[in-house]
């Protein structure tokens, strides 16, 4: 050590680092004691739930109780009734096949359109547009009055074709990729319960209430824009490069899409699913509404815990264990895939 | 095979980027569209490789015309500048490439690859990834994916720039030998008049998206079509002189010398190359000046001299050793000097 760094005072020598290789004092104890209160607000509710999972109603009553064998004797009673008594293999599965469908789906969709908004350049005339949304609520207008839709459907798509056909090749104004893209994720932006209603009477309508495939294809429309507006970034990063030489090669463009596009996006892909995946598992207000005995999900399945004779926290706990569990483990899994660096070497040298 | 444009035109809005280009490239030629950025060059390559969209023109492969064709259908292979290796896949896999898409029998993509990639020295390096690849190993791999399908012609867009000086040379000479022994119809496109003179069997010159002069790399060197052509081929370029011609005298400023055209014409410009010059004592040769800079290249060294109205390069012996000011003449035989039109630029032949 030189005179110079011996010399050094010793608030300096808090603050300051010896070397390159390890931090100063201070700001060590202050990182990982500002990381530690952090941990304990993320970690400490799912401890409580799970704690709790193992109590029965006098311990949560008179509790808090925290720590089990000390503060009270845990029991698998709760684990017992719901496991065993309860029907909770339904929703679960239900959960399952809803959520893994459904963000499939939302993802081979979702990533064709983000690839096809930022590869293929679209000019869809405004006057189309507004003549097809001019002729919808003209159909919709003429079946409440009394005509027959079939007729009403079809007189509409004649008209529009000729609209096609005829003047709205005048027009110049066009919507582009970016109004395509707005106009997707603005699906967004209405607040669902706008749109529960609706969807609810259609399925009534379709007799598709409490099925699967209800939850399934909302889920899927409902991720759609999401899917879209985080994929596009990614297929926007991919060197055009590397598409045209495959082009080139031989491969047509749905080949290009799942040989080079979809590989190289595979990590963004894999944190989109994941997202999806919760978002979907997790959604309740429309399994709230589209489902009640065959289709219901798990979130449902919790909230019916908040029962007549108060919340049932011990049951909710069961339930919440055994909903978050696979999603950390699928977590897990995907960690390794959301790592970077799968584009370095792929272009210049 | 014979690649033969007609006529073709290119503008992106409202930019003209290719007015009216006529190219035949001959089979098994290696041709060199040679030019600055933004001469068009590269987008007349895409345009062959059906990458970008003609304006107007024919674009012909053999006896087949390809204007409207997709790139699969062209029979053609490129190599890009980024080399476009697909980073998901091994070198097997990326050289490769082209007989998956086309649903070559497994037996057949391999013998195919392995004969390729012994032709490039690739096949100790098989099953890496791009990203564990050098440089020069890269450009190997994307060479050996073009080769292996023995398109109709190779298409090469700076294929060479991205690599360091020692190993351009080196796969220059390499590039060379193996377009002579494919005996492949080569476009190669560049900004480095190095490799088109040293590469090609004939040069195409394009500026701001017009075709300057087609000639062999000598005839180019030796007899350049016009103003731009002169100046641009050479380094360090060609000196000019504007002066007059009168009764078989080219007479300027600082000079006067005979020339063997018999014509009148007021407005001309004298070109002479720097190594058709020499350093004289200053009242022997044709022009008078003083010496404004010198720089040692090693095996010669240019003296840059200041005369009237501008300057001019001599490539003098290394062992040149005057010092800046001093008084010099600069002579150069009749023989060597190129005379141009200075209105149309064109060349007096």
């Amino acid at each position: 050590m030189t005179a110079q760094q011996k010399s050094r005072g010793f608030i300096r020598r808090l603050f300051e680092a010896e070397s390159l290789e390890e931090m100063a004092i201070a700001p060590k104890v202050g990182v990982y004691a500002a990381l530690a209160f952090w941990t304990l607000i993320v970690l400490f509710p799912l401890y409580w739930v799970l704690v709790t999972s193992f109590k029965i109603e006098v311990q949560v009553d008179s509790g808090p109780f925290y720590l089990p064998f000390v503060d009270f004797s845990p029991t698998l009673d709760a684990w017992n009734f719901m496991l065993l008594e309860n029907n909770t293999l339904g929703p679960y599965l239900n959960s399952v096949v809803v959520a893994l469908s459904s963000t499939l789906l939302a993802l081979l969709f979702g990533s064709l359109a983000a690839y096809a908004l930022v590869r293929i350049r679209f000019q869809v005339k405004l006057a189309a547009v507004l003549t097809f949304i001019v002729l919808l609520i003209a159909v919709i207008a003429a079946v409440a009055l009394g005509a027959p839709w079939q007729a009403a459907t079809a007189i509409a798509i004649a008209l529009f074709l000729l609209a096609l056909g005829t003047f709205v090749r005048r027009f110049e104004a066009a919507v582009g990729n970016n109004d395509i893209e707005f106009w997707m994720i603005s699906n967004r932006i209405m607040p669902p319960i706008v749109a529960v209603l609706p969807i609810y009477v259609m399925f009534q309508h379709l007799r598709l209430l409490d099925t699967q495939f209800a939850l399934i294809s909302t889920y899927t429309g409902v991720n759609l824009p999401i899917v879209v507006w985080l994929t596009r970034d990614f297929f926007a990063g991919i060197p055009l490069d590397l598409e045209e030489s495959a082009e080139i090669d031989g491969a047509s463009k749905f080949r290009v899409f799942f040989t080079i596009a979809l590989p190289l996006v595979r990590s963004g892909l894999a944190a989109t699913f994941m997202l999806v995946l919760i978002l979907t598992w997790n959604e309740f207000l429309l399994a709230l509404f589209l489902t009640n005995a065959n289709a219901q999900t798990m979130p449902v399945l919790v909230a019916a815990q908040n029962t007549t004779r108060g919340p049932q926290w011990w049951y909710m706990s069961v339930l919440i264990v055994i909903m978050i569990a696979p999603v950390i483990i699928i977590a897990g899994f995907l960690q390794k895939h959301i790592a970077r660096g799968l584009l370095i070497g792929a272009v210049k040298g | 095979m014979q690649v033969r444009l007609e006529n073709i035109h290119k503008s992106f809005g409202q930019v003209q980027v290719v007015k009216g280009l006529d190219l035949e490239v001959r089979d098994g030629e290696f041709l060199v569209l040679l030019g600055a950025s933004g001469s068009g060059k590269t987008t007349a390559l895409r345009m062959i490789a059906g990458l970008e969209k003609v304006s107007s023109g024919r674009i012909r492969i053999g006896e087949r015309d390809v204007t409207n064709l997709l790139p699969k259908y062209r029979d053609i292979a490129m190599v890009f500048q980024s080399y476009a290796l697909y980073p998901h896949m091994t070198v097997f896999a990326n050289i490769g490439y082209p007989l998956t898409v086309r649903g070559e029998s497994k037996m057949a993509i391999e013998a195919a690859v392995k004969d390729v990639a012994r032709q490039v020295q690739l096949d100790a390096l098989l099953e890496r990834y791009p990203r564990q690849l050098s440089g020069g190993q890269r450009q190997r791999v994307a060479l050996a994916r073009a080769m292996i399908r023995r398109p109709a012609a190779f298409l090469m867009d700076e294929p060479l720039s991205n690599l360091d000086a020692k190993l351009r040379g080196y796969m220059r000479t390499e590039l060379k030998h193996m377009q002579h022994k494919l005996g492949i119809t080569t476009l190669y496109v560049t900004h480095d008049q190095v490799e088109a003179m040293t590469l090609a069997h004939r040069v195409a010159l394009l500026d701001r998206g017009v075709l300057q002069q087609l000639d062999t790399p000598t005839n180019i060197y030796n007899a350049p079509a016009n103003l731009f052509v002169a100046g641009f081929i050479g380094s360090p370029p060609m000196n000019f002189l504007d002066g007059a011609l009168d009764n078989g005298w080219f007479s300027s400023q600082v000079c006067k010398f005979e020339t063997k055209r018999r014509s009148a014409n007021r407005d001309v410009v004298a070109g002479v190359r720097p190594e058709d010059c020499k350093v004289t004592e200053p009242g022997a040769g044709k022009i008078v000046g003083d010496v404004y800079a010198t720089e040692l290249m090693g095996d010669h060294t240019l003296v840059t001299c200041r005369i009237e109205g501008g300057t001019i390069v001599v490539k003098a012996d290394k062992a040149f050793n005057r010092h800046d000011g001093d008084s010099i003449g600069v002579d150069f035989p009749e023989a060597a000097t190129h005379l141009f039109d200075k209105r149309s630029g064109d060349r007096l032949a």
